[in-house]
């Protein structure tokens, strides 16, 4: 093809350099952002929005998605295993040793303070919020006569409760409902977080009451009951992305400003819908992220 | 790690642990119970059938290879899959799926290797016996059984501790057992629960399969416990 052999080589290798360059690398330089989440699939959904919107901005991401409960990504969190995740401002405040309130902006600083000597920041917070929540079939619902968590109390000693193996250990589940609402379940059986097996076995009538989330898209589309948090024992529980500062300082303000987009625009009900349409429709988490994404003009 | 050790013989060492229905007796007998259960099922159900297409030889192939599809599907995928069913039935969560999952996963061992066992059977020696006049059933039965006696109980022995090791998926679907440990201590992240719960089905599964062997000496007839393989015609 070229008449001078050096010259040849010296193209090819051009292009080939331009061609990595320009691949999934992303156009910006810097660290490869590894994006973890909790092991259920609103967690996993958040971020994979965040990951599709840092690389509609160029970003180079990598993906480390459902890898477990708390306990497991917090340290790999903080290690640097991963960079970013989405978190509950509640839940994880008081994981942290913190006080947790109903009150969002109160709790987002509460937490941006508890957990940046570990080298973690928090930023802007959504709207969306999703708390833990109790949820009963219509039938119960009726049958008992129950809309809020202290009308379980009149049931003391003769309800099955189903929820997250966690559950027990946590202030926010079964040590909560305890201690503020004085509830006593016949029973707790261990199943998965808030998804297809607790919600069979609520369907199927194995348990009575079941540990879901609030921003579930399955309570509506089967028609379950949410029982009121009338005690207010589920402190703000809004979205926010946790970052490792390091790769904040590393990208500085246009990284941020692209989740805190994301974030402005994710409210509770954005989140049932989305939700939905990957629990209930069983529609692939990818594309509702990116038809999302789409639509608003993020990508 | 010498601090975790201590920490997993302080979990042993704490009385709470042995009480309850969280405590290791109860767990332990759900276990073994889980366990019996269904490899005594599968016995029944897989050993039969094989023994008879064995001395048959015929169709063999076609049959086992049907059963072996089962050994393709994750247990795992078998507890969660049972659910609908279970339900429907109104056998509910918890102990059902998991004796589907764990019969499924017993049968086919010793449904081949009953087959294996008694089909290769040295044929010289099911033709002297017929030359005695014993009639099939007592060939079957007196014969080929015996003399494939250590393959099968080799199958239901190496299917038993598979049992008890995959007994711990139940845990996933609100069953108790061993996995209980497992799960629960995974979910919190405590390691010392994760692996006392580990030590115990290994424990569990060292007891099986050391009893087992006892079995198959008792059972297994003397002529053939150690190079018995002659006869049964197939190389250990």
């Amino acid at each position: 093809m070229f008449k001078s052999r050096p010259l040849g080589v010296l193209v090819v290798t051009v292009a080939l350099v331009a061609a990595a360059c320009s691949s999934d690398s992303g156009e910006i330089d810097g660290p490869t952002i590894k994006i973890g989440s909790a092991n259920f699939s609103e967690s996993a959904l958040v971020a994979e929005i965040y990951a599709q919107a840092l690389e509609a901005e160029g970003y180079s991401v990598d993906r480390k998605l459902n890898i477990g409960s708390r306990e497991i990504y917090k340290p790999a969190l903080e290690s640097g295993e991963l960079d970013l995740l989405p978190e509950y401002i509640g839940t994880m405040l008081t994981f942290l040793g913190g006080e947790a309130s109903s009150d969002s902006a109160a709790t987002h600083s509460a937490l941006q303070a508890a957990w940046e000597p570990e080298g973690i920041s928090i930023l802007d917070f959504a709207p969306a919020q999703d708390k833990n929540g109790l949820v009963v079939t219509k039938a119960t619902a009726e049958e008992l006569g129950v809309s809020r968590t202290s009308d379980l109390a009149n049931f003391n000693g003769t309800l099955v409760f189903g929820g997250p193996p966690e559950c027990p250990n946590r202030e926010f589940c079964l040590i909560g409902l305890q201690s503020l609402y004085g509830l006593d379940f016949l029973e707790f059986k261990p199943l998965d977080v808030g998804g297809p097996i607790t919600v069979t076995a609520l369907e199927s009538g194995e348990i009575d009451v079941a540990l879901l989330f609030t921003s579930s898209g399955v309570i509506l589309a089967k028609e379950f009951v949410l029982l009121e948090d009338d005690k207010g024992l589920q402190p703000a529980e809004n979205l926010a992305p946790a970052v490792r500062t390091e790769i904040l300082d590393a990208y500085g303000d246009r990284f941020a400003n692209v989740l805190n987009a994301v974030s402005s625009v994710l409210t509770t009900t954005e989140l049932i819908a989305l939700n939905k349409a990957v629990e209930v429709d069983g529609e692939d988490p990818d594309k509702v992220a990116a038809d999302w994404l789409d639509a608003l003009g993020l990508s | 790690m010498i601090e975790f050790l201590g920490e997993v013989v302080a979990w042993f060492a704490d009385p709470a642990h042995w009480t309850g229905v969280n405590g290791i007796p109860n767990r332990l007998w759900e276990h073994t119970q889980i366990t019996v259960l269904a490899t005594s099922l599968a016995v029944l159900v897989a050993i039969p059938p094989a023994v008879v297409l064995g001395h048959r030889k015929r169709g063999g192939t076609f049959v086992v290879g049907a059963v072996n599809i089962f050994r393709a599907v994750p247990s795992f995928g078998i507890v969660v899959l049972a659910l609908p069913i279970t339900v429907a039935l109104g056998l509910g969560f918890g102990f059902w799926p998991t004796f589907l999952a764990l019969l499924f996963l017993a049968i086919p061992p010793m449904f081949t290797n009953t087959y294996t066992g008694v089909a290769g059977v040295d044929s010289d020696v099911v033709e002297a016996a017929r030359g005695m006049g014993m009639t099939e059933r007592q060939i079957m039965t007196g014969v080929e059984v015996p003399a494939a006696s250590p393959i099968i109980l080799a199958a239901v022995r190496v299917a038993a501790v598979q049992v008890v090791a995959t007994a711990t998926l139940g845990a996933v679907v609100a069953w108790g057992g061993l996995g209980r440990y497992i799960i629960d201590g995974f979910a919190i992240q405590d390691g010392v629960l994760v692996f006392a719960g580990a030590l115990l089905v290994a424990g569990l599964a060292l007891v099986t399969e050391v009893g087992m062997s006892y079995l198959e000496r008792a059972i297994v007839p003397d002529s053939l416990q150690t190079a018995g393989n002659e006869v049964a015609g197939i190389a250990v």
